[in-house]
C-alpha cells in the first residue's frame, strides 16, 4: 500500500519513550490535517503510539509492518476541527448514505480526508479529493449527480459541501457523523 | 490540562530510568511535568553522578541488555525532560544534609523544599513516587 504522506520520521532503532517524544517533537512542524508517517522497530510503539494518539487528540490512521519496520500514520488535528458545528443545510445519516448506495439513482460518495486516511479504509467507489485540494480538482466532479461528501466527523465534509454549493453544485450532501461510525462495506487501497 | 507530580528519591541506574521515562513520557502528551529529586535521587540531576548511574548489585549482567535494546542514556532523557519543559526541583534539606550546592546540579534545576512539591502537587492528576 502506497500511503501519502507530509513528513516521515525516523524513530528505527529507537526504544520507549523516545518514539513518543520525537514523535511530539515533530507534530510541531506539521499543518493541521497534515499527515505524518514514523517508522518505528520498538514493538511497543503500537501500543504507545495509539495511546499518545488518545491522549493528545491528533488522529492515530492505522499502521502497516514492513519486515521490522512499523510505519505508524497520525495525522495532525486541529481544535477547530473538533468543533462539532456544521453549516451546510443539507445533511444525510449514514444510515440514509448506505441506503442512497443500494438505490436505483447514481450518487458519487466524495471523501475529502487525507489520501493516507482514504487508504487505510474507505467506502467502494468513494473518490478521494482530499479538502485543501478541492479549490483546484472541484472540475473533476459530475454536477449532474448528486454527491456525498465524507469525512471522519462530518466537519470537513461540512467545509466542502460548502464549497461546492459556492462553486455551483446543486446537489450535495454533508454526511454526518462520518467514517469514524461507519458501519457499512470498505476497502483499503492496495 | 494533565499534571503530574514525580518524586525521585532513589539513586541507581534503574531509578532514573523509571523515572525519566514516565516523565519524558508525560511531557509528550502535553502534561506538566514536575520531579522533586530528594535524597539519593539528587544523582539522578548531579552533573557528574547522573552520567555513572550505578546498577542494583547483581544485575551488572543487564548492561549488555541496555546497548542491545538500544536504550538511550540517562544524559539524554535528561536533556529530552529539559527541552519538553519537565520542572525539576532538588531538596533543599538533602542539599544542606550532603553539602552540595545548585550549581553541582544540570542546567535548569531548581532549588525547593517540601512546600515547594506539595504546592506543585496539590492539584496533580498523577502522583508517582520512585
Amino acid at each position: 500500500m502506497q500511503v501519502t504522506v507530509n513528513r516521515v520520521v525516523d524513530c528505527k532503532g529507537l526504544t520507549c519513550p523516545m518514539p513518543v517524544i520525537r514523535t511530539k517533537k515533530e507534530i510541531n512542524n506539521l499543518e493541521p490535517g497534515e499527515v505524518m508517517e514514523i517508522q518505528a522497530t520498538d514493538k511497543g510503539s503500537k501500543a504507545d503510539l495509539k495511546a499518545w494518539s488518545e491522549s493528545t487528540g491528533h488522529e492515530y490512521i492505522g499502521s502497516i509492518e514492513e519486515g521490522e519496520i512499523i510505519k505508524h500514520y497520525i495525522r495532525k488535528v486541529s481544535q477547530e476541527e473538533q468543533k462539532t458545528e456544521t453549516k451546510h443545510g443539507e445533511v444525510v445519516s449514514l444510515d440514509e448514505l448506505l441506503q442512497n448506495l443500494k438505490g436505483e439513482e447514481k450518487i458519487t460518495v466524495l471523501d475529502v480526508r487525507e489520501p493516507a486516511e482514504y487508504a487505510f479504509g474507505h467506502i467502494p467507489g468513494a473518490i478521494n479529493i482530499p479538502l485543501g485540494e478541492l479549490e483546484e480538482r472541484f472540475e473533476e466532479l459530475n454536477q449532474e449527480e448528486p454527491i456525498h461528501v465524507i469525512c471522519r466527523t462530518g466537519n470537513r465534509s461540512d467545509l466542502a459541501a460548502q464549497k461546492l454549493t459556492e462553486k455551483g453544485f446543486h446537489h450535495v450532501k454533508n454526511v454526518v457523523p462520518g467514517m469514524n461510525d461507519w458501519k457499512g462495506p470498505t476497502e483499503k487501497t492496495k | 490540562m494533565t499534571k503530574v507530580a514525580i518524586i525521585a528519591s532513589n539513586g541507581g541506574l534503574f531509578d532514573a530510568y523509571k523515572v525519566f521515562n514516565i516523565a519524558t513520557a508525560a511531557a509528550s502528551i502535553d502534561a506538566e511535568v514536575g520531579i522533586f529529586f530528594t535524597f539519593e535521587g539528587l544523582n539522578l540531576i548531579h552533573k557528574d553522578a547522573h552520567k555513572k548511574l550505578p546498577m542494583p548489585a547483581g544485575t551488572e549482567h543487564f548492561q549488555e541488555g541496555f546497548q542491545r535494546a538500544n536504550v538511550p542514556p540517562i544524559e539524554e532523557l535528561v536533556s529530552m525532560a529539559k527541552e519538553l519543559d519537565v520542572k525539576m526541583i532538588a531538596c533543599q534539606m538533602t542539599m544542606d544534609v550532603m553539602n552540595l550546592e545548585k550549581e553541582q546540579f544540570v542546567e535548569g534545576t531548581d532549588v525547593g523544599g517540601a512546600a515547594t512539591f506539595l504546592n506543585f502537587a496539590r492539584d496533580a492528576n498523577i502522583t508517582l513516587t520512585f
